[in-house]
């Protein structure tokens, strides 16, 4: 159990369990971050920025399972997140979520891992994609050939 | 659309990160890693204590630039990296994070702005850029 480039490629689709994007979630969203911004909030919201990450967990949560990886949650760190934007995020949106792995480099017990996470809605319009860079120190005993 | 010119800064935010903002935005975003509530796990794994979630951090700096945009839908690109930590100490007073930022480039219809993040007179975010729709 150890991740190495061969994993690149590798793809997580949520596209069963889309995630339908409520007004009254994008408010809460909006409150949990202190963001008062009126677009966030009446009939028609758009969701604050970061809620696209939000909308990913669900790819995320494929990935993190997938035994062949062997990730711990409690041994990953973010290390860096960018979102590309092609529309705003509203209410009402209905969104699938699929991660891909892009990149994987590997320092001593420190595993680098990029993935990509593309938005969509139901009828297949691209709305953001997420890249995301997690850090996974996995203990040494799991680690390689001599296991 | 907002108008802008390179080197223009715009209106700085500083805002409090306590325990039960952290607590708040688990149950909004659904991020329950026990490092943002409990200190024996925070510690556990070699932190000082409770840390805000990054992706909070990342929300408030971008404020920085949906309050100065007419429309927060002119943001076109927005990363960062997750530099250091913010440890959010069990008080009232919590911690406390500013967020600056500044136009770098202006070139067809598009603004880059680069954000700085400071809490505790270290930066927490780093290469913190977004990219916004101009006029």
């Amino acid at each position: 159990m150890t991740i190495d480039a061969t994993m690149v490629g590798r793809s997580y689709s949520a596209a069963a369990e889309p995630y339908q994007v409520g007004r009254e979630k994008i408010r809460e969203f909006a409150e949990a971050i202190g963001d008062p911004n009126p677009a966030y909030r009446g009939n028609d919201p758009i969701a604050p920025p970061t809620f696209a990450f939000v909308l990913s967990a669900r790819a995320l949560d494929l990935l993190l399972a997938d035994p062949d990886l062997g990730l711990r949650l409690d041994r990953i760190v973010h290390g860096a997140q960018k979102f590309n934007y092609v529309r705003p995020i509203k209410a009402g949106d209905e969104v699938t979520a699929t991660a891909t792995i892009t990149t994987v480099r590997k320092a001593g017990d420190v595993e680098v891992i990029m993935y990509e996470t593309v938005l969509s809605t139901v009828d297949g319009e691209h709305l953001a994609t997420s890249t995301a860079t997690v850090s996974h120190n996995r203990p040494s005993s799991q680690n390689g050939e001599s296991a | 659309m907002t108008a802008v010119e390179v080197g223009a800064e715009l209106p700085s935010l500083t805002v409090t990160v306590r325990r039960d903002t952290l607590v708040r935005y688990a149950g909004a975003s659904g991020d329950f890693n026990p490092i943002h509530y409990s200190d024996r796990m925070a510690v556990a794994i070699g932190l000082p204590g409770v840390i805000a979630h990054g992706m909070l951090t990342m929300a408030q700096a971008i404020r920085v630039v949906t309050d100065w945009l007419d429309d927060p839908a002119d943001l076109l690109e927005y990363g960062v990296r997750f530099t250091k930590p913010v440890v959010v100490p069990d008080d009232d007073k919590g911690a406390t994070v500013t967020f600056s930022a500044k136009v770098e480039k202006v070139a067809d219809g598009k603004a880059e702005i680069d954000i700085t993040a400071i809490a505790d007179e270290q930066k927490v975010l780093g290469r913190a850029k977004a990219v916004v729709r101009v006029s």
